[in-house]
């Protein structure tokens, strides 16, 4: 470890400022955009479709917004490791090992970001009146049609919330981060592991600059977000 | 062609109940048939008229029995076939219009004209927006118009895509009353220019009497009567459709005293009270119920009374009145029977007549106007 903090301070502060940004920036955009797309999926099935075991599909999509980060980090260090269940398969076919990659740190955010896009989304989902969606069947529109030209338009406040909310969890994921991806300089050291390493080297201008990043890049997710919805009638 | 409608659905408290075999908490039994005709189902709140047009609509799959609409089946339970809502080609306007709030009025009409062409689809717009009055609003949102326009966009909606049948649920229920006056007389034109069978549910029994061709009248998950609004208004077939044609006044512990007496009439005896009615094949000894609607109870003028010899005169004492504008409900106290008749006189009548609680008056029941059965 003390190496590692010699080559962090060792190099320029923009420099060291410049990865940690761009590398956090890949791995929530990426996150999110999966993390959309299944949460729609999957809120649209739990808010519309009664099938059994829902219960338990609901829990577990829940459930890594309760769990420690550092138990979820080592439930996917053990799926995701070379003897993994997953990690083993990808091992065999491709030769890679996907831990310790940021490919690594963006499927962590994905796991810890899905339960706010699922609760949310459902909640809105479950809140679009089914009227409109029957007035749809009987006007000709199949479910798919109707999914997405009558449900999700009326119930985008709440998913760009999902969305939002899983971003900013995206871009500030610590504990899972560090256990499947580590604090690799140049590699994996995404925005919120590079402020713990400064804050543990005592480099506090470092710190306060990647902290005043961070807090700005959520303060104005969310604002931009608020703007919008504001600029929505419905 | 028309509709023929015979299906049955249940409804179970808690899932578990249907397989334990324990009764439905409720059933649906409706039954009836009509021709390219409005036909309006009439009932109380939870007697089952929503559910009905869920089940003909598709948006509701019925436990047996079969839907038809002109030839089509659109379901039957023996030789499983259930068309996918979509595939029914109706046209379904919900109580609360259900306007996509995203969308602009001539989005909303176009919705349902996918795969017409774009001239094509502009070109039915434009038709619905004429039809039913509403040019003019093609740019505006639901969340800017009336409840009346809201009403005939949701009308122009269902119609746009030319549906084989039109169902309407309580499309009136929050209109005020010149609007619903206006519409109704629109509804009826349009089903005879399209000439398709038009459900029209509602509980209010003003409007089924005005805009029916025919009435279906629910009560707790049954039909009780079905037939012209002339018909089940002025001969309920029974309590329930007695009461929901608004006729207050129902008397069930009547027993026949006299009849075949070459008049045509029977005398009942209901209370202490003697009644004269027209008879219906009933016998001496036999017992039955008797109605008659409050706007059919005359209170007679000052002078006339004692000076008439008539059946059916009786002296009332006044215990309240309500005065509604127009007319004035009066609950009277028939000096022979301890119930109370409720009557509904024109104001113009008791013109010269202030009558307050506590005063007596002298009745009558007209003869052909008692409802037996």
């Amino acid at each position: 470890m003390q190496e590692i903090y010699i080559i962090l301070e060792s190099k320029p502060m923009i420099e060291q400022i410049w990865f940690p940004l761009a590398i956090t920036l890949k791995i929530a955009v990426i996150s999110t955009l999966a993390v959309a797309l299944a949460g729609v999926i999957i809120s649209y099935v739990l808010a519309r479709r009664d099938f059994r075991g829902k219960w338990l599909a609901d829990i577990l999509v829940t459930l890594p917004l309760v769990l420690p980060p550092t138990v979820t980090g080592y439930l996917l260090v053990v799926l995701l490791g070379r003897n993994g269940f997953l990690g083993s398969i990808l091992y065999n076919i491709t030769g890679w090992g996907i831990l310790f990659t940021w490919q690594a740190a963006a499927i962590a955010a994905f796991i810890v970001s899905i339960p706010l896009m699922v609760k949310t989304t459902t909640a809105a989902i479950e809140a679009v009146d089914r009227d409109f969606e029957y007035a749809a069947f009987t006007l000709g529109r199949k479910e798919l049609d109707t999914a997405l030209f009558i449900t999700f338009p009326l119930a985008r406040k709440g998913i760009l919330a999902g969305i939002v909310l899983s971003f900013a969890r995206a871009v500030g994921e610590f504990g899972a981060t560090l256990m499947v991806a580590g604090n690799i300089p140049g590699r994996t050291n995404t925005m919120s592991i590079s402020i713990y390493s400064a804050f543990q080297a005592g480099n506090s201008e470092l710190a306060n600059m990647l902290v005043i990043i961070l807090v700005a890049i959520s303060f104005l997710s969310m604002a931009l977000t608020a703007k919008l919805v504001n600029s929505w009638r419905i | 062609m028309g509709i023929r409608v015979d299906f049955r659905k249940r409804y179970y408290r808690k899932k578990s109940d249907k397989k334990r075999g324990i009764e439905p908490a409720f059933l649906l039994d409706a039954k009836f048939e009509a021709g390219n005709e409005l036909v309006v189902l009439f009932g109380r709140s939870g007697s089952g008229k929503t559910t009905t047009l869920q089940c003909i609509s598709g948006l509701l799959e019925p436990n047996g029995g079969k839907i038809i609409v002109n030839d089509r089946t659109y379901f039957d339970c023996h030789k499983q076939i259930n068309l996918p809502v979509q595939e029914r080609s109706l046209g379904y306007v919900f109580q609360n219009y259900a306007l996509f709030p995203h969308m602009d009025v001539k989005k909303n009409i176009a919705y349902g004209l996918k795969g017409w062409g774009e001239e094509e689809k502009d070109r039915r717009v434009r038709e619905m927006l004429h039809l039913l009055h509403i040019e003019g609003l093609e740019d505006n949102y639901p969340l800017q118009l009336s409840g009346g326009q809201k009403q005939r966009v949701a009308l122009a909606r269902a119609l746009a895509p030319k549906p084989d049948i039109l169902l309407l649920d309580e499309p009136f229920s929050a209109l005020d009353m010149i609007v619903r006056m206006k519409l109704r007389e629109r509804i009826k034109q349009i089903q005879r220019e399209l000439g398709i069978p038009v459900l029209f549910i509602t509980h209010n029994h003003v409007e089924a009497f005005t805009i029916a061709d025919k009435v279906v009248v629910f009560h707790e998950g049954h039909v009780q009567q079905t037939g012209t609004p002339e018909e089940v208004f002025y001969h309920p077939n029974n309590r329930h459709v007695a009461e929901l044609v608004g006729m207050s006044n129902i008397f069930e512990d009547a027993v026949v005293v006299e009849a075949d007496d070459g008049s045509g009439t029977v005398l009942l005896k209901s209370g202490e009270m003697l009644i004269r009615a027209s008879n219906a094949g009933l016998r001496t000894g036999d017992r039955t119920s008797w109605g008659i609607r409050p706007e059919n109870i005359r209170i007679l003028h000052k002078d006339m009374e004692g000076t008439i010899q008539e059946s059916n005169i009786f002296s009332a004492s006044v215990r309240s009145t309500v005065n509604k504008g127009s007319s004035r409900l009066m609950a009277l106290e028939v000096t022979e029977y301890q119930g109370l008749l409720l009557a509904e006189v024109p104001n113009q009548l008791l013109e010269n007549r202030d009558l307050k609680t506590g005063d007596v008056c002298t009745i009558r029941i007209d003869i052909n106007r008692i409802v037996l059965f």
